[in-house]
């Protein structure tokens, strides 16, 4: 559904992409990782046509982003980064602006079933100025499903809303999934990407470093983590391939071990910590 | 064909609710009312014109003018580049599936609306001092194309702009020597001819020409054409830099 050949992108001397590539399929929900600066939103952008990059090719449905942006921009929807709803309309006005902006038929009913589905009947008419974070991030979704897009852009929906608020919102990315779209989502909260995505790729200074299901990406990396304090006070948390290793590893500390199974968290932690130390040396 | 509607409406509400705050209105009177009592009331007892002209006869047009452009223009030049860096609101024109021309135009017709609604609180205000100022239709046709060129010229900046304080600077360049060296205030046949060709460069100087005549000249010919050429120059160049538009 998206393909993404040999992307780049500089801003000056700092290389926001670098020859990138990657494929995400139809009805997948996909979950682009990576520290801060890694070049999530930088992807984001050029897929959405907010930014052009150097050289390299993206497809959306097999448009040509680049060559065809006006029919790409049809089929996709875009919860950016920073909230950029209207703050001093109504969450109404804000939807019928940019159902207008995307010419959704019957708009006005859209609207209502829009509302309905995502729990905001009540919020119709109230300025987005007055609304709490967790019901504009609502908004921002709503807003980008309104025209029935087929790929969704999620540039880190979760940011910034509490626990329960986002577990709201996964139910929601999910049901989005379960309508046939595609999503790509990036995230910092490891869980989120656990919880939600079929498929993750991390992403580290414009190059994609893993790309996998959680799973194989836990079994590549190793399934089993050994945490404990050194003689130093630091805390160590090593990742091991099998259970035999880790005992080994837990067998020479006397106190205060902890052996459990690997998470994406620590994947993450592995190979970008790995990067990092290589360009240091 | 109506995609630059949605861009227009959006303006439009946000402007409802500023003129539902009550102070906007006094706070827009409030400049308009202070030039016509100090040159109109103050100083313009003092001052007599060719033919027999009152000052406040004289300074009225040219006020309207004045005022239309800079409320064109900063409406403009203010929103884009807050909704462009700050807001991130203007990303969502750039991702409809419209025309960039269609951007154009709701930006523009927004800013004619500000800047025709700063000339009705100036006429409405005149109506009640003692000049021989009449509208004629080229006093309408001067407005309207004065609120299309600084509107124009306001998404210029409102695109250029890397920050909220360069509008200011812009402005404190181009706008403000405007408003007071190209015909407001005092006829033109006082400049001294070295300065003749910089005010003749300046857009709003033909619109002063323009919006005081009452019927049309030779001279009124070339404003005019002056005024078109730049309102043509304007919307080519904001256009292409919304077509350009590339973070
Ligand atoms: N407009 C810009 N001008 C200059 N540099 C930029 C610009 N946008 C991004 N960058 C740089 O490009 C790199 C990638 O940025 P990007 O926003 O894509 O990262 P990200 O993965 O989304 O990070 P975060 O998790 O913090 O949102 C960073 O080094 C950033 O500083
Ligand atoms: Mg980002």
């Amino acid at each position: 559904m998206i393909k993404i050949e040999n992307l780049s992108k500089s801003y000056g001397k700092v290389k926001a992409l670098d020859s990138l590539n990657l494929e995400i399929k139809k009805s997948e929900i996909f979950g682009l990782l990576g520290p801060n600066g890694a070049g999530k939103t930088t992807t984001v952008k050029i897929l959405t046509n907010l930014t052009k990059p150097e050289s390299g090719l993206c497809f959306i449905d097999g448009i040509n982003v680049l060559k065809h942006p006006q029919e790409v921009k049809r089929i996709i929807g875009v919860v950016p980064q920073e909230n950029n709803l209207e703050r001093e309309l109504t969450v109404y006005e804000n939807l019928l602006i940019y159902g207008m902006l995307h010419k959704v038929k019957s708009l006005k009913k859209r609207i209502e079933d829009i509302l309905s589905i995502m729990e905001l009947k009540d919020k119709k008419n109230s300025i987005v100025n007055t609304l709490s974070g967790g019901f504009q991030r609502r908004v921002l979704l709503a807003r980008a499903l309104l025209p029935e897009p087929k790929v969704m852009f999620l540039d880190e929906p979760s940011i910034g809303l509490d626990p329960h608020i986002r577990r709201e919102l996964w139910q929601i990315i999910r049901k989005i999934k379960t309508e046939g779209r595609t999503v790509l989502l990036t995230t910092h909260y490891i869980e989120e990407a656990e919880a939600l995505c079929d498929r993750v790729g991390i992403l580290f200074q414009g190059r994609l470093i893993a790309l996998g299901t959680p799973m194989e990406l836990k079994k590549n990396v190793g399934e089993y983590v050994v945490e404990f304090f050194n003689e130093n006070g630091e805390f160590i948390s090593e990742v091991c391939q099998s259970r035999e290793e880790a005992y080994e590893i837990a067998k020479k500390r006397s106190n205060g071990v902890i052996l459990r199974k690997s998470n994406l968290e620590d994947v993450f932690v592995k190979l970008t910590g790995e990067r990092i130390r290589k360009i240091e040396r | 064909m109506l995609d630059w509607y949605p861009i227009f409406l959006k303006e439009m509400l946000q402007f409802k609710r500023k003129l539902l705050r009550l102070g906007y209105i006094f706070s827009a009177m409030m400049a308009p009312i202070i030039y016509l009592i100090t040159f109109g009331l103050g100083l313009g007892r003092t001052v007599t014109l060719s033919g027999g002209v009152d000052y406040l006869t004289y300074l009225f047009p040219g006020l309207v003018a004045m005022s239309s452009m800079n409320n064109s223009y900063s409406w403009v030049a203010s929103t884009l580049n807050l909704s462009r860096l700050y807001f991130k609101t203007f990303q969502i024109y750039i991702q409809a599936p419209i025309n960039p021309f269609s951007i154009m135009i709701g930006e523009v017709l927004a800013g004619m609306v500000k800047g025709l609604f700063a000339s009705l609180l100036i006429l409405f205000v005149g109506f009640f001092l003692p000049s021989g100022f009449k509208i004629n239709e080229i006093f309408v046709l001067a407005l309207l194309l004065n609120c299309f060129m600084f509107a124009c010229l306001g998404v210029i900046t409102g695109m250029i702009t890397k920050s909220h304080e360069d509008t200011a600077t812009y402005s404190n360049f181009f706008i403000l020597p405007m408003a007071f060296f190209s015909g407001t205030f005092f006829s033109l046949d006082r400049i001294p001819h070295v300065f003749k060709p910089f005010i003749y460069i300046m857009p709003l100087t033909h619109t002063n020409i323009l919006i005081r005549k009452n019927f049309i000249d030779t001279e009124a010919l070339l404003s005019l054409f002056a005024v078109l050429f730049y309102c043509f120059l304007f919307f080519v160049l904001g256009y292409l830099l919304i077509r350009k538009y590339n973070e």
